[in-house]
């Protein structure tokens, strides 16, 4: 495996606040798919023409299909074009497409993998790329495994001495426990866990970084982050848009394993976990992990009580009539899988007793939008009692996207002679303050993979005790399907959810 | 510099009002307008000219970086002691159809002894608890106001324009060691050779490069006429990397390995800076910006380094881009103290 050590180049010290990242070649496996079109060449576009990318990179794209550098490096331009958050500069696309290059292959053939070695020997002599390889596996997740194979026997995965080999899992990491830890296992076989890089976009948000940020330097909210003040959470992701064209993989997989599994319980890590001791990403994890390890598992009859799902019918969004879900392009009529949960989650730790997170997940649903809406415990009701006016509960709200910024609630006496109260909001908007543009979440991850920083990437554990509180769901749902609720499209969930939250006194916010 | 301004700079307040006005100017805007800030960005000039590029600045800025602009332009030399106010406001759409951002920029034009208040014109009007830049546009004046420097948060210069490099350079890194050392010293004309440096080090990542920094016989370096700092900060940035001393009266270098590395400024016309070439006995390798290029290329001629030519993204030389790069970055600037250290002895001979 890989010594990770780097060769010291004095002129690189201190030109940034961050590790820069090291000349390394990128092997992406599914080139010619949507991912590596849409998010990563825009991403590693983005990242050249800011500056942030040594001159000595090199990208090889790796897929079936037969196709030379140029027709490769022109597709590519075409899609970076559109899906680029900044303008393309010809000039300098042209330098940075240089550096692309198309190994065609199947996945399945070692030869393909050996001719690949040959190959990035020649470029790490021509490029200065050091021997240092990243692989990203952006392929469908049932090639894995043969690509991961196949890495180890071409001996790719062999860094040399004073190089390294990393590797990038898309998700999703499995599609239950089992298949998570086989996957794991695979990848095991060929890397380490050190060189190993689980991507979960989410993570790579500014506004999901924010939080630590937001929590741990900011004396006013972690004082109150905890049991005592705080009521209870609710962690949201909705979206109008259905399965569009994803049906084949959603059916299979539903909203718990395609959101709550991997991006829903990270941000509740976020929000739940202690001070880590540093920021290294061992330190971060560790603490991810322990919030998902008390996580209050959910099994048998606990399931129906504490989790709603249901599919969207038919409805409208902004203002045009869509179709249901079973009556989707690929979605068997019968289908029972979910496009909507809300849980009930509890964390049983010191810190969180008796404060539920309230999750919920949906397509079709009124509005976009993923938040954290941190809800404080009610003051006691004697001061204005004899006023006669409500008073609102304090709400921060930690908006991830669009529109990313901090909002907190309050309450204020109204301009007059008479004792009037009503909530007023402090907003922080990220786009007002900051004018520049944020990075996709792909550029910053990308960035740090190559870098050597795995602190926004789920280590195994943490996705392995994801996937058992999740599974412990999924196998109480496959006793009976009588649960499952549905709510018209472009509403926002079932009156089923709504009870579940109103059990406990709330009711889920409007974004 | 006249007693009047060219334009009024926004409206006229009463000094004493100023805070009363900008209410009155928020409220007096509708719901569509919101007020940001980030920053407090004093900007202080004794050119009468500046008032309208600076104002342009600040308005470029603020659409991506908030702040509470107070732009100063000071006589200290006028017979007549006097202190004048205005106030504006520049504001952006965020997207079409949504609500303005809008920092504010309050304007003083100070005359005569009413220059020397400027510590208490700038405590005064500052957005509380804000960080506070200090853009100073002249040479520092001696003997330092420590009582105000030692309230700067970052404080902003460019040493490209200083009439007395040398001197504004010992200036500066006593204020770095003295009472003022929370102040982070920020020269635009080392900004503009971020991107310089970056592609510098990229040209010596390759396996093959890198070893023959060790081995480096002379450097080049071409830039505008009047740019000399810009290349001496870039030469004395070089050299501490490499842990290079200078040598007295030659234009070189002694390596820790006991080699001699000279190094050779020109002047012409075009970027401030637009060649930084570095050869070894075996080896050449080149960055260049031409004029009008908005990016950098680089070239290298080397034994086990296949010829290469590569662009690299080079910086906007507008100084409202400088002002906000700087601006966006966080932290000291270390390598800035050290290059000091070396370009010093190698000013003015």
């Amino acid at each position: 495996m890989s010594t990770e050590q780097q060769t010291f180049n004095p002129l690189r010290e201190g030109l940034a606040s961050k590790a820069m990242p090291d000349p390394c070649t990128l092997v992406i496996f599914g080139a010619t798919g949507d991912l590596t079109h849409r998010k990563l060449v825009p991403a590693l576009y983005n990242l050249a023409a800011d500056g942030v990318l040594p001159p000595a990179i090199s990208v090889v794209g790796f897929a079936r299909r037969d196709k030379s550098d140029e027709i490769f490096r022109v597709e590519l331009e075409e899609a970076a074009r559109k899906f680029s958050r900044q303008g393309i500069n010809d000039g300098l696309w042209n330098s940075f497409a240089s550096s692309i290059h198309y190994h065609r292959s199947p996945f399945d053939n070692l030869d393909g993998y050996e001719s690949l070695a040959s190959r990035l020997d020649e470029l790490d002599a021509a490029r200065g790329t050091r021997g240092n390889r990243l692989f990203y596996l952006a392929a469908s997740p049932d090639q894995f495994e043969v690509i991961l194979e196949n890495l180890r026997k071409s001996g790719l995965n062999e860094a040399k001495p004073g190089s390294w080999a990393r590797v990038i899992v898309e998700k999703p990491f499995g599609t239950d426990l089992p298949s998570a830890r086989r996957l794991n296992d695979l990848v095991e076989k060929a890397f380490d866990e050190a060189q190993t890089y689980r991507i979960d976009h989410y993570l790579g948000k500014e506004t999901a970084q924010n939080i630590m940020v937001l929590r741990f330097a900011n004396a006013l909210f972690e004082a109150m982050w905890n049991s005592r003040y705080i009521d209870h959470v609710q962690i949201t992701a909705s979206e109008p848009l259905g399965v569009e064209g994803r049906a084949g993989y959603y059916d299979k997989s539903g909203a718990l394993r395609d959101m709550v599994q991997n991006h829903l319980l990270q941000l509740l890590c976020l929000t739940a976990m202690e001070p880590p001791a540093g920021l290294d990403a061992d330190s971060v994890r560790d603490e991810k992990v322990k919030v998902l390890r008390s996580l209050r598992p959910l099994v048998g009859k606990d399931v129906f009580k504490h989790v709603v799902r249901a599919q969207y019918g038919e409805g409208a969004i902004n203002g045009k009539p869509v179709a249901a879900y079973r009556n989707e392009l690929n979605v068997n009529p019968g289908s029972v899988t979910e496009t909507y949960v809300a849980l009930e989650v509890n964390v049983d730790n010191w810190r969180w007793a008796g404060v539920p997170f309230f999750i919920r997940v949906g397509k079709r649903l009124a509005k976009g939008g993923t938040e954290i809406a941190v809800h404080f415990k009610s003051v006691p009701p004697v001061l204005f009692r004899a006023t006669g006016e409500s008073i609102d509960d304090n709400v921060l709200v930690i908006r991830i996207q669009p529109d990313e910024g901090i909002s907190l609630r309050m309450s204020a006496k109204m301009p007059g002679s008479s004792l009037r109260i009503e909530p007023v909001k402090m907003d922080f908007h990220y786009g007002t303050s900051f004018g520049k543009a944020t990075p996709e979440a792909y550029e910053r991850l990308l960035l740090d993979a190559m870098s050597g920083d795995p602190t926004l990437f789920a280590r195994r554990d943490e996705v392995e005790e994801a996937w058992k509180f999740v599974d412990a769901i999924h196998t109480a749902w496959n006793t009976r399907s009588d649960d499952l609720a549905f709510h018209e499209s472009g509403t926002w969930g079932p009156a089923e959810a709504d009870e579940l939250i109103k059990r406990h006194g709330g009711a889920w916010r409007r974004l | 510099m006249t007693s009047e301004m060219a334009s009024e700079p926004g409206l006229p307040v009463e000094i004493g009002r100023i805070d009363k006005e900008l209410g009155k100017l928020w409220e007096a805007s509708d719901d569509t307008k919101t007020r940001a800030s980030l920053i407090n960005l004093v900007v202080y000039s004794e050119k009468e000219a500046s008032l309208s590029s600076n104002t342009e600045v600040i308005s470029a800025i603020a659409g991506k970086h908030a702040c509470r602009a107070i732009l100063i332009v000071a006589n200290p030399t006028a017979k007549e002691s006097g202190a004048r106010a205005w106030i504006s406001a520049h504001c952006r759409l965020q997207k079409l159809g949504q609500r303005q951002i809008c920092s504010e920029q309050i304007t003083f034009r100070l005359d005569g002894a009413s220059a020397g208040a400027l510590p208490n014109i700038v405590f005064s009007h500052l957005d509380s608890d804000l960080p506070l830049c200090m853009w100073w546009q002249e040479d520092f004046p001696e003997p330092l106001d420590e009582k105000l420097w030692a309230w700067v948060d970052r404080l902003i210069y460019d040493s490209s324009t200083w009439m007395h490099p040398k001197h504004q350079f010992l200036l500066m890194r006593h204020l770095s060691s003295s009472g003022a050392k929370g102040t982070v010293l920020c020269d635009l004309n080392w900004t503009r050779l971020h991107a310089w440096r970056f592609g510098l080090a990229g040209m010596f990542d390759h396996a093959e490069a890198f070893p023959r920094l060790n081995r480096v016989e002379s450097l080049r370096v071409v830039c505008a006429p009047g740019q000399n700092t810009a290349a001496l900060l870039l030469i004395g940035w070089f050299a501490s990397r490499l842990g290079w001393t200078p040598l007295e009266r030659a234009d070189a270098f002694i390596t820790p390995l006991g080699g001699r590395v000279s190094f050779k400024i020109e002047g012409k016309a075009g970027p401030h800076v637009s060649l930084f070439s570095v050869r070894c006995e075996d080896a050449h390798f080149e960055l260049e910006l031409k004029e009008g290029a908005g990016f950098f290329e680089t070239t290298i001629h080397a034994p086990g380094i296949p010829e290469s030519h590569q662009l690299l993204p080079a910086p906007n030389p507008k100084l409202e881009e400088t002002l906000l790069a700087e601006l966006s970055r966080s932290g000291r600037h270390p390598l800035y103290t050290q290059a000091i250290d070396i370009v010093l002895p190698l000013i003015n001979r």
